[in-house]
């Protein structure tokens, strides 16, 4: 039997057998029947009635045996026998028998769930959860789990805190592999408040220092998602990161293949929190021995807790393993090297140096990787590291790898103006142009057609040479494509094809290589499960209903922000510099639809998640990440079809009026004529392969621009730049509405002081500005000019300053606003660079403006409409925030929110409470929906926000408080 | 929950299957495994595995596979502690694990798993409590035999204590031989440490670490106390200080659940009542801050020619210990640039060895003792490697060069200082000898790495 032969035709007269007393005997009798039984139900019925009768033996461990044995036997026949024993033997007086035949319940569920439930032996399992015996209560709430798990909606693991009480109990007395069913157990109930929160975590952090290291990754993620509940001013909070680091690191010294699955925990871990390792980054250097696998999961962890304060030791080992013999390994760390330069700035120029030298070594295979990474280090710091396009040339002859030679290409395109050759390097790779790599193709056409547009006179040839190459002599749509763009392009209108193509790239961030945040929530409510290996949620590898219950992390219930961005962008980023543009992130599907394009939100719901990754991508910058995702559902020619019709599956409903929107507008702009919308079409479908190839060939450094199909794409679209930063932390948020604040010190504009505020009245938004003269010269010639905004604020007017500013004179100006500027979301969202230019110099300062200014006067919603909107967004999207020690009643308050342009819907008293619902409207058409909890008597009000751009809330809820206590 | 769970020989062949859930598959599941870990491509992840709705995770141990299935998004850190829990049970209860154990003793193992594992859910792991359901005896090959003993000398002719136990007396099981009461006296203790180390080109310290553990392998009847006592100068955590001396310091301890620590604070002695078995009774790590010096530094010298392609590599390796200590089976790692042809060398001693093989010299020194020098000279020829331009020799390293790593045994020796000063038993068996007490410190090296 154990070595495969087939022995069922002994079946007889072993179970003669069975009645055996030797103890020893009978298992093997027991063994033998739960391997053949199934083939041989008739004849398993034989034994029925020795197992009713050993399951009443005066020996624990016969009655024990029998139970099991019979739960293993699925045959349905047995089944039916099968109860009473059961019954008998969940009420039996030893913890053994209890133990087993709780197991056995789960057993017959399995097999025959009806009859559980109608024997009533899921009540009996629930009192067992009480059981005297911690083993028999971890058994118990194995099988409830399990049980559960297939009816989602049942409520058979009622948790409530006296169970939740009980288990922990039980946690501190049974064996370690109850005890993760316990915390497996605890780690889905939802505490009521963060004291609760607090006192589970308290008693639970012992686990972290257990020897089994499956019991200790369990309790990080009970600790990990409850932590979200506790506020971060918590001394208790900061304890409790503490406490989480060292048992990480004890992790790290186990076998490489528990040191693998750590690893993999970790980076979700540092992802969420990078606090807790920020101080271990030692731990995570490789060690020779390290199988492959674990160095790279080593080398990715050490990327992310890469700051400023250890980059040099980072990049110190960085370098060290770039020269080692495996030569995956050394690609990574070359890669790594690239990635540590766009994600710490100060460290940018220390990259450089050291791809230099690596590039100086003349090994092949880092030549190229080197040259990979330094294009993407051109995207983030442009014109900043030309000086080493030299080095670079020198070695384009070794370069036989086609995303190196596209990379190169790129290179000599982008800076064609300061390489004395360009078209020579050029020339020199269209020669064998049939034969490059669709990728090659692509950004040699592209990189001609920027040199051309540097350098006309001399590459009239060249160009004429490549296009023909990529209309007529391939067979490639994609090439074909881009090629009749750009001959279009540049026959019919240089300028603008000197716009498109040669126009400003939206920077490439670090970010864009982090998991996306819904999904990195959704995971670390795995940690310690197979999802968190694969950084995959259990619905995509689990098979059916099981196990695939959608979890999420608790909201926090303090008033602080909503989540953190470890990431966010310092609040008053130097003025004038440009923002990041992070291009995979950002549920702002809704309100760039709104913002740009202006079509109300009572469209279709928003499958916010579906469409995250692609959607911002499409009308920004690049049209990479969109294709990236779904390559295959782009591409499908039924894009080509009329715009209306032309919604890729994928992106569903919602997409599909912002891109029909899209290409209406196309059909009016007047250098093209709308016989090209069709073509069009078709190109962005071309672009999705290419974009889809290069971006996946480049998984490590954010998005490669990929030449230019972003921006033909946005200037043919008509829309106006639209790029997002990470929707992170919209916390961060001064005071606003206070009487004029000081916007740019004398000291910092050469003797200008500005202070300033925002009004809004009568519908027409302006900022009041005072300009004071305290040099001792006079100022003339002023002139003022925002940054690209979220909301798209642009002065109105110009800035009208009559007479000369003589020294010490001070000016009052009320500077009109509009809202139909050029949009790009900033960080924080509300946040505003303004270039104020008088004789002297041009000086930069950035501000935030309160939300409320942009509240428009027609933002009542009508009640139907209110209540279906407030059910059509998802629960996710709400944000509560408390508004503390505001002593009005409910009519003040309603009254002073009108005058704010915050309207009250319906107003209802439900148990004493007063619920105001209001509405209120953005000038881009986003609506924001509230519900604000007044109870008499009690200064702090409650107020719930839904709204389809999330990030918003906070801001709402800001101008909220400005308004009531003002 | 796991859904199935086998052990395979090396060669792919199942030795043990046991399905828990009645999931079909049957005994292919064990072919496919096996096909697809054969098959993976080198950079990938081998730990956990997954064929279409089916996840595979594994150890190897003793050249076995022990393989755990699973449909569900299950822990697979309890998998693996599982996994290696059962190897250390099969140990327990079969001697050694190894094809020929695991086939003669079939039947004792299919009635572990349906002990270790119901429907998939792990009861218990521990030697102890399992003995109450075992009732198969295991079959071992060859009755263990204390003549066994007589390899004493193993760590070289300088052992003057009359008692060590060789290696193999551990290797029995330890609940077998119920009759013969004479010869389950015995007791190992060993304290292991394991030195990690990485030296920078410029000779600096970047990382040590070593991770230590006390381990006990007792034949007693369960329940038989004793205790341990551990160098008193012993401190945990970095502000703590005992008596007057520099102290032996470790940054985390952790115990086995079955060590009372009453007498730790005051005298630093664990008395624990052991069950049967093998168990871990501490462990501790210390990192950054190492009492005694290293006991290896190198001393590399590279020169390199690149108008020649002549590489000489100049080797000296000093070791630290102190003169009495040694280090035994010594080995340094070097790994060479691409196409290395020749090698000539110049040894200091005779008993050393260097050799080419697989990208890579080889140095072997068996025995080296402390306090003394060792030098060697390579030459190599490697025509055609890139370098940096110019020409004639040069100190600079071609790539490809280096790190060196060095993997020694250091018997008599741990690297935190920590010792056992006394094993006390406090169980006296009627009529018999006294219970035989071995105990070994040993350090070695887990990745010793000098950069050059």
């Amino acid at each position: 039997m154990t070595v495969g032969k087939d022995v069922s035709a002994l079946f007889p007269d072993v179970v003669n057998c069975m009645q055996t007393d030797n103890l020893e005997l009978k298992k093997l009798v027991y063994l033998y029947l739960m391997n053949y039984a199934k083939s041989q139900p008739d004849m398993a019925i034989m034994a029925v009635n020795t197992f009713v009768k050993d399951c009443e033996d005066p020996n624990p461990l016969i009655r024990a045996l029998a139970v099991r044995t019979m739960g293993c036997i699925r045959v349905d026949k047995i089944t039916e026998y099968l109860c009473e024993p059961l019954r008998k033997c969940l009420k039996d007086e030893d913890p053994y028998v209890r133990k087993t035949a709780a197991v056995c319940v789960a057993k017959l569920h399995d097999i025959n769930a009806q009859l559980v439930e109608d024997q009533g032996f899921l009540d009996t399992l629930k009192d067992l959860i009480s059981d005297s015996n911690p083993m028999v209560v971890a058994n118990a709430v194995a099988a409830l789990s399990e049980i559960a798990e297939s009816h989602p909606s049942s409520n058979l693991l009622d948790l409530n805190p006296q169970s939740i009480n009980k288990l922990l109990t039980a946690l501190n007395e049974c064996t370690e592999w109850g005890q993760i069913f316990i915390l497996d157990c605890l780690a889905n109930y939802t505490p009521k408040d963060d004291r609760e929160a607090q006192s589970i975590c308290e008693r639970v952090t012992p686990r972290l220092s257990h020897a089994n290291s499956a019991v200790v990754l369990s309790a990080v993620k009970v600790l990990m998602k409850f932590m979200e509940m506790l506020s971060k001013d918590l001394d208790y909070y900061g304890t409790l990161l503490k406490k989480l680091a060292p048992p990480l690191v004890t992790l790290l010294s186990a076998e490489p293949e528990l040191q693998y699955v750590a690893l993999r925990n970790i980076n979700l871990i540092v992802q969420k929190r990078p606090e807790v390792l920020k101080h271990e980054m030692k731990v995570f250097f490789v060690k020779y021995n390290d199988p492959i696998y674990v160095k790279l999961e080593k080398l990715d962890i050490m990327i992310r807790l890469a700051s400023q304060a250890n980059i040099a030791q980072v990049l110190a080992e960085l370098k060290e393993y770039a020269t080692e013999v495996d030569v995956d390994f050394v690609r990574k760390a070359v890669r790594a090297i690239g990635r540590c330069a766009i994600k710490v700035e100060q460290s940018a120029e220390r990259c450089v140096s050291t791809l230099l030298d690596l590039i100086q070594t003349k090994v092949n295979y880092v030549v190229q990787e080197a040259i990979v990474v330094i294009k993407d280090i051109f995207r983030k710091y442009p014109n900043k590291y030309e000086s080493v396009i030299a080095t670079l040339c020198e070695n384009l002859d070794s370069l036989d790898e086609p995303e190196a030679r596209a990379a190169m290409i790129w290179i000599v395109g982008e800076y064609a103006e300061r390489i004395d050759n360009a078209d020579e390097l050029l020339e020199s790779f269209l020669e064998g142009f049939h034969d490059e790599s669709t990728q090659v193709q692509l950004q040699l056409l592209t990189a001609i057609v920027k040199l051309f547009l540097k350098k006309p006179t001399e590459t009239q040839e060249l160009v004429q040479q490549v296009l023909s190459l990529a209309t007529q002599d391939s067979d490639n749509p994609d090439l074909r494509d881009r090629g009749y763009i750009y001959w279009r392009l540049l026959s019919t209108d240089p300028v603008a094809a000197k716009e498109v193509v040669l126009a400003e790239k939206p920077l490439i961030s670090e970010e864009t290589d982090l998991i996306e945040p819904t999904l990195l929530d959704e995971l670390i409510c795995y940690i310690g499960t197979l999802a968190s290996v694969y950084h995959k949620p259990p619905s995509a590898f689990v098979e059916g209903g099981r196990g695939v219950v959608h979890k999420s992390l608790p909201p926090r219930t303090a008033s602080s922000e909503s989540t953190e961005s470890p990431e966010t962008a310092p609040a008053g980023a130097p003025p004038g510099e440009q923002l990041d543009a992070v291009p995979t992130q950002g549920d702002l599907l809704g309100d760039l639809l709104n913002l740009d394009l202006g079509p109300p939100v009572s469209g279709p719901p928003l499958a916010a998640s579906a469409v995250q990754m692609g959607a911002v991508d499409l009308l920004g910058g690049g049209l990479d990440s969109l294709m990236g995702d779904e390559p295959e559902g782009i591409g499908a020619p039924s894009f080509v079809a009329p715009p209306a019709a032309a919604v890729p599956a994928n992106l569903g409903a919602p997409m599909g009026s912002g891109l029909s929107d899209l290409f209406d507008l196309t059909s009016g702009v007047g250098t093209l004529s709308g016989s090209y919308v069709a073509p069009k079409a078709r190109l962005r479908s071309g672009f999705g392969h290419t974009e889809a190839s290069l971006s996946r060939a480049a998984p490590a450094v954010g998005h490669p621009e990929a030449g230019t199909p972003g921006r033909p794409g946005r200037v043919l679209l008509l829309i106006p730049r639209l790029t997002w930063s990470s929707p992170g932390g919209p916390g961060r948020c001064g005071p606003s509405e206070s009487p004029l604040q000081v916007w740019l010190p004398a000291m910092k504009a050469k003797g200008l002081e500005i202070s300033g505020t925002f009004t809004r009245q009568a519908g027409t938004i302006s900022m009041d500005l005072q300009l004071t003269n305290k040099a001792l010269q006079v100022m003339t010639d002023f002139a003022i000019q925002f940054n690209r905004n979220s909301f798209g604020l642009a002065p109105a007017a110009p800035l009208q300053v009559h007479a000369p500013l003589s020294p010490t004179q001070t000016v009052e100006i009320s500077l009109p606003l509009s809202t139909a500027g050029s949009v790009m979301k900033t960080e924080p969202l509300n946040s505003l660079q303004v270039a104020v230019k008088n004789n002297i110099d041009v000086f930069y300062f950035s501000t935030l403006y309160p939300l409320h200014i942009l509240f428009v006067e027609d933002g009542k919603m009508d009640r139907q409409m209110f209540l279906a909107t407030w059910k059509d967004i998802p629960n996710e999207n709400e944000a509560q925030f408390q508004i503390r020690d505001c002593p009005l009643n409910a009519e003040a308050v309603s009254s002073r929110l009108q005058s704010s342009n915050i309207f009250t819907v319906a107003r209802r008293n439900v148990e004493g409470q007063d619920m105001l619902y209001q509405s209120l409207k953005l000038t881009n058409g986003i609506w924001v929906l509230a519900e604000l909890r007044i109870q008499p008597g009690n200064p702090s009000f409650t107020l719930s926000l839904k709204c389809r751009a999330p990030e918003v809330s906070q801001h709402v809820y800001q101008a909220y408080e400005t308004i009531l206590k003002n | 929950m796991i859904s199935q769970f086998f052990i395979l020989s090396s060669k792919g062949d199942p030795l043990i299957y046991k399905d828990f859930r009645g999931d079909s598959g049957g005994r292919d599941v064990a072919e496919l495994f096996y096909r697809k870990l054969t098959g993976l491509p080198g950079d990938e992840s081998p730990v956990v595995m997954h064929h279409d709705d089916r996840h595979f995770i594994h150890i190897r141990h003793s050249g076995l596979y022990l393989v755990a299935t699973t449909s569900e998004n299950i822990s697979p850190f309890s998998l693996l502690e599982l996994l290696s829990r059962l190897a250390t049970l099969l140990g327990d209860y079969c001697g050694s694990l190894g094809e020929a154990t695991i086939s003669r003793n079939v039947a004792l193992v299919y009635e572990l798993l349906d002990e270790v594992l119901d429907y998939g859910y792990v009861q218990t792991t521990s030697t102890e409590v399992l003995r109450n359901f075992i009732q198969t005896e295991a079959v071992v090959s060859k009755p263990f035999s204390l003549f066994d003993l007589s390899s004493v000398g193993l760590f070289g002719a300088e052992t003057q204590q009359s008692k060590v136990a060789p290696s193999s007396a551990a290797s029995r099981p330890v609940l077998s031989s119920r009759s013969d009461q004479s010869q389950k006296n015995e007791v190992f203790l060993d304290v292991v440490e394991r030195l990690s180390v990485l030296i920078a080109s410029n000779g600096s310290l970047l990382k040590v670490d070593v991770q230590g553990e006390i381990r006990l392998k007792s034949f007693l009847p369960s329940g038989s106390e004793m205790r341990i006592g551990l160098t008193e100068e012993f401190c945990v955590g970095k502000s703590e200080l005992r008596g007057y001396g520099p102290g032996i310091r470790v940054d985390e301890v952790s115990f086995h659940s079955s060590v009372y620590l009453d007498e730790f604070e005051s005298h630093r002695i664990l008395r624990l009542q052991p069950p049967q078995g093998e168990l871990t009774v501490m462990r501790y790590q210390l990192s950054d801050d190492l009492p005694s010096p290293l006991p290896f530094r190198l001393f590399p010298s590279v020169q390199w020619d690149r108008g020649s392609g002549r590489l000489q590599v100049y080797l000296k390796l000093r070791c630290d210990l102190p003169p009495k200590s040694q280090a035994l089976n010594v080995r340094l790692h070097l790994p060479l640039p691409r196409g290395v042809v020749s090698l000539s060398q110049e040894l200091s001693s005779p008993e050393q060895k260097a050799e080419l093989g697989e990208g890579a010299l080889r140095w072997d020194l068996p025995r080296v003792q402390g306090g003394s020098q060792l030098s060697g000279l390579f030459q190599m020829d490697v025509p055609g490697l890139p370098g940096p331009p110019g020409q004639g020799p040069s100190a600079s390293a071609p790539l490809g060069l280096g790190p060196a790593s060095l993997s020694f045994e250091l018997p008599r020796h741990t690297c935190s200082g920590l010792q056992v000063r006394f094993l006390r038993l406090a169980f006296r068996p009627c009529g018999n000898a006294n219970p035989h007490k071995w105990v070994r410190h040993l350090s070695h090296s887990d990745a010793y790495v000098i950069r050059i």
